[in-house]
């Protein structure tokens, strides 16, 4: 402990003028002195001005962003502090847009976030199994993971597009019956939003669950077949249950890139993507910044943020419970 | 029931630039139903890898694996009727200690929930583990897992049981007390048992029959006396017996044996016994067997410095050297008030019924020292 705190004082100058002082005020007040030396006064620098600045920042703003949502501001003015009221929250259930967007949001959380995790499951299980060629094909089902939605959204409007890459290929094959405008058509777009992020964040799954299945020994699958277990049994009761913190931990990652899908949807679509594809993310933005319909926007992002909470909340719960935090 | 039979079985494994390792070379065995065969030898001998190809998880490149009179040698684990215990145990740790017993019946048998449920108990009631059914493997200190490791095994009521170092992960006192509750458990269930280990004491000590490997090839096999009295060559001596049997390099000069500081006389009896022995020889002799004398009294009798004093307790080990140069070690075990301090001259005697002799080239044993066989108990309970 000595040895941190002689190095923090060499890191630290402050703190040595501070130590020196107190030195000579050791007569006087000893809690004030013993304040001084103690580390978590010593330590400050360090920590302090980060803290501040998240504080002002992110819970600042998201206290700043709650406050507005209880205004009525809109337009060019500034918001009126001295009228709050729950106005917005009670326009909100009535909004068939906002209802649409919050429907959307859900399905694309669910459908989105099952999908890849079986998907990621399957290519980890496959990629598992002391194949040829292991590295190359993590790198190219992780490889989508490290593109930015901006990119991943363009390349994916070429697939979609009618004359791209997926329509021509079903032509190739002689199943024009097939072809769609697969993001004109307000049945197909949110599935195509969806197929094209299972697409990017599988390769996510696989790593995660890949790390999972390298920590079980391999005289479990050994045990279990000497138990007279099948293979599908094998997996089935002794391997993918034992993956279940890996799920936990996927299933937050997905659901929160879900959540915050809004660049994909809005490089693929703009800001108004539609009522069949709308997102909150989306449909906040577009009150807020294209409407100007401020605390209404405010409004939606509050219910996006109690959304967010609502999956994370548990699960830091349970981490926190097992001493995970 | 039915005896397990290796015949000539060999594993050979292709690394990928194409090497061949042969890990189990030829080793033939016969275990007989309700026999404890210990495969004992050090790391990377092969004794995992024979009890793995008789388990199904290795395939055998050649012999045959038998049980009974079928050979099993392409059947799948599941269809072998074997039940295994892994030295980390291999529990489920996701299920409760109840359904990691169970697991086994329900994917291999037809057998009715509430009958396996009361195997699984009766299971549990032999191994003392009632109360622990409910909870998770990792609640378990590692004395229990092992017990349900085993648990596993029994409820399968298998034909043979293989045992892979169970008892090695387990601390000293701990292990002491499993050997002779796994001893009396095979002895209760009569099952023929393949027990692998690197510990020669838990060999000595469960074994109704030792079957000792070195470098894939079986050196000998027999009860752990014959294999303590009259090892079969160099390699078993050293392996079995701690400390370990003390070795000299002689020649033989007619009818004596001429080590570099000492020269050991042979009886005509011996003489003739040895008759074919000539040229580089080992003389061997265990710890135990060497007297140490404070003054010169009859022959085999040897000027020797203590070096250090090991005090066991009920025994002590001394190590002396011997010669000029104190090149030559070697340990004597003498009783525990025999009192000994490093740097004193004491006397060695090496009694010729102790004697051991190989031959330094092949390591065979030439003669064995002569032992009353009244003096070898029977080891069956």
């Amino acid at each position: 402990m000595d040895s941190l705190r002689n190095s923090l004082r060499r890191l630290n100058p402050l703190s040595e003028t501070a130590t020196e002082q107190s030195q000579g005020t050791q007569t006087q007040g000893s809690l004030a002195g013993r304040l001084r030396d103690s580390d978590f006064v010593e330590s400050m620098p360090f920590w302090l001005p980060p803290t501040l600045l998240v504080l002002l920042f992110v819970y600042g703003a998201i206290a700043w962003n709650i406050a507005i949502s209880f205004t009525g501001w809109s337009g060019l003015g500034q918001p009126e502090y001295t009228d709050l009221s729950l106005e917005m929250y009670r326009q909100l259930p009535a909004d068939q847009n906002f209802r649409a967007s919050l429907w959307n949001t859900i399905l694309l959380l669910i459908t989105f976030t099952g999908s890849s995790l079986v998907v990621g499951l399957g290519l980890a299980l496959l990629v598992d199994r002391k194949i040829r060629f292991e590295n190359t094909f993590r790198t190219i089902y992780l490889l989508p993971m490290a593109l930015s939605f901006v990119v991943t959204a363009i390349f994916w409007s070429w697939m979609y597009a009618s004359n791209g890459v997926i329509n021509t290929t079903l032509n190739v094959f002689g199943l024009d019956l097939l072809t769609h405008n697969w993001i004109g058509n307000p049945q197909f777009k949110l599935a195509a939003v969806i197929v094209a992020l299972i697409w990017q964040f599988s390769g996510y799954c696989m790593i995660v669950y890949l790390a999972g299945l390298r920590a079980i020994p391999d005289e479990h699958y050994e045990a279990a077949r000497i138990d007279g277990a099948s293979t599908l049994k094998l997996y089935w009761r002794v391997i993918i249950p034992q993956l279940r913190s890996s799920t936990i931990g996927a299933v937050v990652v997905l659901m929160v890139f879900a959540l915050k899908a809004f660049d994909f949807i809005y490089v693929m679509f703009g800001t108004n993507p539609g009522r069949s594809v709308d997102i909150l993310a989306v449909t906040m933005y577009r009150e807020a910044f294209s409407s100007s319909q401020w605390a209404y926007g405010a409004a939606i992002a509050v219910v996006l943020f109690a959304l967010a909470l609502t999956i994370i909340g548990p699960y830091a719960y349970t981490q926190y419970k097992r001493g995970a935090l | 029931m039915a005896d397990l039979q290796l015949d000539a079985v060999t594993k050979v494994f292709t690394e990928r630039d194409g090497n061949q390792i042969t890990a189990v070379d030829d080793v033939s065995l016969t275990i007989e139903d309700g026999e404890f065969l210990v495969l004992v030898g050090p790391s990377g001998c092969g004794k995992s890898t024979t009890l793995r190809m008789v388990a199904g998880l290795e395939s055998i490149s050649a012999g045959q694996v038998r049980l009974g009179d079928t050979v099993v040698n392409d059947s799948k684990p599941k269809d072998r009727n074997i039940a295994m215990v892994f030295q980390s145990y291999a529990l489920y740790p996701h299920m409760t200690v109840r359904e990691n017993m169970a697991f086994g019946l329900q994917e291999s048998t037809t057998m009715p929930d509430d009958e396996i449920e009361r195997t699984v108990e009766s299971a549990a009631d032999m191994l003392g583990i009632e109360e622990l059914l409910e909870r998770k493997p990792d609640d378990l200190s590692g004395g229990q897992q092992q017990r349900v490791a085993l648990g596993r095994a029994i409820v399968r009521d298998p034909e043979v049981f293989l045992l892979d170092e169970p008892l090695s992960n387990l601390d000293a006192k701990l292990r002491a007390q499993m050997r002779t509750e796994l001893k009396r458990l095979q002895n209760d269930l009569d099952v023929a048992t393949i027990y692998v280990t690197h510990d020669q004491t838990e060999a000595m000590t469960m074994a109704d029959k030792i079957a000792i490997l070195n470098d894939g090839e079986l050196q000998q096999v027999g009860t752990p006396l014959e294999c303590y009295h009259e090892p079969a060559n160099l390699f078993v001596a050293s392996f079995i017996g701690e400390p370990s049997m003390n070795f000299f390099d002689v020649t033989r000069d007619d009818s004596r044996l001429v080590h570099d500081h000492f020269r050991y006389d042979l009886s005509n009896e011996t003489g003739d016994e040895l008759a074919s022995a000539q040229g580089e020889l080992v003389l061997g002799v265990r710890p135990e067997d060497i007297d140490l004398q404070s003054t010169p009294d009859g022959a085999h009798t040897y000027a020797t410095v203590v070096d250090v004093v090991e005090p066991m307790g009920n025994e002590n080990n001394v190590y002396l050297t011997i010669g000029d140069e104190q090149t030559q070690t070697f340990v004597a075990t003498v009783d525990g008030m025999h009192h000994v301090e490093a740097g004193e001259t004491v006397y060695a005697h090496i009694p010729e019924s102790a004697v051991h002799i190989f031959d330094r080239q092949s390591g065979h044993a030439l003669r064995n020292r002569t032992v009353e066989s009244t003096t070898i108990p029977e080891t069956k309970l």
